[in-house]
């Protein structure tokens, strides 16, 4: 089920009261085992099957892993993990893409290759909960972790609603911990984190869904050809929609786990104030790109082998990084521009390493870096590349006779809603949300809860679904 | 993604935020290479008891407005016409009532035929499946699909839509086949605690649909075709009228008819903006309907046309740019189903009231699903052939 649901509305109110009856801790971690089944069956329940093979494989690689004596046991406990995960997502994530690339070829090498129908639906998540289950093992693998102690506090890291379809990618060291206690919210905890899930909700029903995803529609689904201005607002709305969508949702995740007593990390730090792509890239998506470090990045040399070697891993981290995102070229090619970007960043920061702009300047970097992260995004929203350049030739100018697509309602929405985001990126960027709220007068917390709760009503959104489930 | 692993590497100070409570909350992404440590969230020092009660009888109050404000508008509490409450009376067909008569087509059969005065008279209410601003071929295909279904068709007609294929809400089939269950749970919690109380609940009122239909200036080259506004009051069975208002309110009636107008002057689509693409649609979209309707004949199901009434420009509109031999005649002759055209029958044939030129107002929906159901058992679908079927 998805967060802006009236079905979650009441799925979560029977989560919280079943979670504060007075019932043993064990009693309310299968509540929330089975709740978290609820949550994702509730889609498409044999899927569940899934999450079991999932969670079954990794939990008994990882006992595999503790016992083996040697080396080569070890590794094998490993791959299996890494096989059967990547397997699964290979075969209903990629299988279609797989086969249409083999077909062109066999096409291009001359052989009408005419494969059977691929009919495959992706169950929701899978990208994120084949993540999180991995690096449970690569965990124990790398030697960071042990463990879990038993399969229900691991099972319920792995399920866990509030991060199981879209993230923040869990490491088991973050949450397991958190499953051997009881755990019970206090009332400040409870209504902070109601109000996180409204503010989650606010973005997506609100700004992303109301206001900007149509505008980006008109322009990237349409079939005409968009000028300068008419491109230039399409992408940067799909720039505050995707950013509202997808930090929603972390933010709604983060304040329902929070309700709950649990603690979930970051994953935006107001990410268009980014200075530089590397900064982007800690702010942006944190716990996804953590992990591609981690568990790609690093085992491929990182920066320890000289600098043919990092550029190397940069990039096949951020084309595989891209191809994670959907399958299709055009994310590769999302990918692939941010590789290009950190490569080019750590270029100049080799030869301009003492390099330190002044206030004007550091702005100027900033906005710079807003623009060119713009440019990816073409990639990632057009469905194709043909799209995409007629959108990249509409931002630089090349159809300057094309006709007007959007309204000035829509131009005025676009620049409003994301200068508003970017200028509130901006103040924020050195600050949390928590600190902020602190200095905030309590009347003002209260308008400004109350006018986001009542939009969300008011705009009626219809439990569409949030960007990042396809991925 | 940051490429370095040493600790040297690490943020830029100024990105290591300070909470509030004066600790530093780090990231994953501030520490390479590691096990994660469990993460802390701090809880802001509010009075956030006062502040959750103050926000909450401040909510009310916002949304008791609202509702106040929309009601005063002239809106009442009726159910939403939402893919959800398609997909449930569609459901219908697979549990049970597959030999029900089905209506389809766009929102004229959606407003003009009531339910009620159908059932008195047929002794058996029909399932209500037309969709606003959609052809009906669509769920005509649909229907043809499914050997579920048994019963009879009534497909309205509209030309403008049939005759192009043009699909507002396209996308109600594939809701129903992909519906989850999640979504079945949240239309039923709506329908319970949701549509029934709140006037407010409609798309015409949502935040959006409100903010973008102010007076906005007008940019140059951008045909001005505004959304159309709320014209219907829907059951809970998607019986459906006209809007008293459209009736009762002369001004909300000329804003009404002024989006028609827009719409009857703006200029053709390009898939249609040549007499000869236009035919070429028209062609393509009575040979779906043929291939539909053979299906639904081979199995026994009795498929019947109609042409609703309509007047003013909308009927001028059609009469120019769909005339009715290069259109319904065709589509009667190659589907070689019957049809009843409104101009045909004296009884249908009235001065009735369609107070935005496409739809009855609901007294005289009223009399001409009566009228309309005398002459469908007169001349096609006589009780006595369903009895007969029957056993």
């Amino acid at each position: 089920m998805v967060f802006n649901s009236l079905t979650f509305v009441v799925f979560f109110a029977c989560v919280l009261v079943l979670h504060n009856l007075p019932l043993s801790w064990t009693t309310k971690k299968v509540n929330l085992l089975i709740a978290s089944y609820i949550f994702y069956a509730a889609w498409n329940p044999p899927f569940i099957v899934l999450l079991w093979v999932s969670t079954v494989v990794d939990w008994y690689a990882a006992q595999g892993l503790v016992k083996a004596k040697r080396e080569a046991a070890r590794h094998a406990w490993m791959l299996l993990s890494v096989v059967a995960n990547l397997g699964m997502l290979a075969y209903f994530k990629y299988g279609q893409f797989m086969l249409d690339n083999f077909t062109a070829l066999m096409t291009a090498m001359g052989w009408a290759y005419h494969p059977a129908k691929y009919d495959i639906v992706l169950p929701v998540g899978i990208s994120f909960y084949t993540f999180a289950t991995m690096s449970y093992t690569l965990d124990v693998y790398l030697r960071r972790a042990a463990p879990a102690r038993n399969l229900l506090d691991y099972a319920l890291f792995v399920t866990f609603f509030p991060h199981l379809v879209a993230g923040p990618i869990m490491r088991p060291t973050e949450l397991v911990p958190q499953f051997e206690q009881p755990r019970r919210a206090t009332g400040a905890q409870l209504r902070f984190g109601l109000a996180l899930m409204t503010l989650g909700l606010f973005n997506k029903i609100v700004l992303a869904d109301s206001f900007l995803s149509d505008i980006a529609e008109r322009v990237y689904d349409a079939d005409k050809i968009p000028g300068a201005l008419d491109a230039w607002a399409a992408t940067l709305a799909f720039s505050g929609q995707i950013f509202c969508d997808f930090a929603g949702y972390s933010t709604t995740a983060i304040g329902a786990a929070l309700c709950l007593g649990f603690a979930m990390p970051d994953n935006f730090r107001f990410p268009y104030a980014a200075v530089g792509f590397s900064d982007f890239w800690r702010r942006w998506h944190i716990t996804l790109s953590s992990w591609l470090r981690d568990y790609l990045y690093i085992p491929l040399g990182g920066n320890r082998h000289g600098v043919a070697r990092t550029y190397v891993a940069l990039m096949l981290t951020m084309l595989l990084g891209g191809l994670w995102h959907g399958a299709n070229w055009t994310f590769v090619a999302w990918g692939g521009l941010h590789g290009l970007y950190l490569a080019v960043e750590r270029f100049l920061r080799g030869r301009f390493g003492g390099y330190r702009p002044g206030p004007l300047a550091f702005v100027c970097l900033g906005l710079l870096t807003y623009m060119l992260v713009n440019l990816t995004w073409v990639f990632f929203r057009a469905k194709t590349f043909g799209k995409a350049w007629l959108v990249l030739g509409g931002m630089f100018g090349q159809h300057a006779d094309a006709r007007p697509i959007l309204s000035y309602f829509s131009l005025i929405a676009a620049a409003a809603i994301v200068g508003a985001i970017v200028s509130t990126h901006w103040f924020m960027r050195g600050r949390t949300l928590e600190s902020v709220v602190a200095r905030t007068h309590p009347a003002a917390l209260c308008a400004a809860w109350a006018l986001m709760a009542f939009a969300i009503v008011i705009a009626q959104g219809e439990g569409s679904a949030f960007i990042y489930f396809q991925f | 993604m940051h490429s370095s692993t040493s600790s040297s590497d690490l943020p830029d100070p100024a990105l290591r935020r300070v909470s509030s409570s004066g600790a530093e909350r780090l990231t994953a992404s501030d520490r390479p290479g590691v096990a994660q440590p469990v993460p802390e969230r701090d809880i802001p020092e509010r009075p956030w008891g006062p502040i959750f009660v103050a926000t909450l009888v401040l909510f009310v109050l916002l949304v008791a407005g609202w509702e106040f404000y929309w009601r005063a508008f002239g809106a009442t509490p009726g159910y939403y016409n939402s893919n959800a409450e398609w997909a449930q009376q569609r459901r219908r067909i697979d549990t049970g009532e597959g030999g029900k008569t089905v209506l389809e087509g766009s929102s004229r059969v959606l407003f003009d035929v009531q339910l009620p005065v159908w059932e008195k008279l047929a002794g058996e209410r029909p399932i209500q499946l037309a969709i606003e601003g959609t052809s009906g071929v669509i769920v005509l295909e649909d229907l043809a699909a499914d050997p579920n279904f048994t019963g009879r068709v009534l497909a309205g007609v509209a030309s403008d839509l049939f005759f192009t294929g043009f699909a507002y809400r396209g996308e109600v089939v594939p809701f129903y086949h992909k519906e989850t269950p999640s979504q079945r749970m949240g239309n039923w919690l709506s329908r319970m605690f949701v549509e029934p109380w709140f006037a407010f609940y409609d798309f015409d009122f949502a935040l959006a649909a409100v903010v973008k239909r102010q007076a906005w200036p007008r940019r140059p080259g951008i045909p001005a075709i505004d959304p159309v506004r709320k014209l219907m009051e829907q059951g809970a069975d998607r019986n459906t009228h006209i809007w008293s208002k459209v009736e009762t309110d002369a001004a909300y009636r000329e804003i009404a008819r002024g989006i028609w107008t827009q719409r009857l002057n703006a200029p053709p689509p390009p898939n249609v903006d040549t007499p000869e693409k236009l035919q070429k649609v028209i062609d393509a979209q009575i040979q779906r309907a043929v291939d539909a309707v053979a299906k639904l004949r081979a199995r026994g199901v009795q498929v019947l046309f109609v042409r609703p009434p309509t007047s003013g420009p909308y009927l001028e509109f059609d009469n120019k740019v769909f005339p009715r031999a290069k259109t319904w005649d065709v589509l009667l002759a190659r589907t070689g189903a019957p049809g009843i055209h409104f101009q045909d029958y004296p009884e249908l044939n009235q001065a009735w009231n369609l107070p935005e030129w496409s739809h009855l107002s609901l007294a005289d929906s009223e009399r001409f699903t009566a009228a309309l159901y005398t002459i469908i058992e007169r001349d096609f679908w006589p009780k006595d052939d369903k009895r007969a079927a029957a056993r």
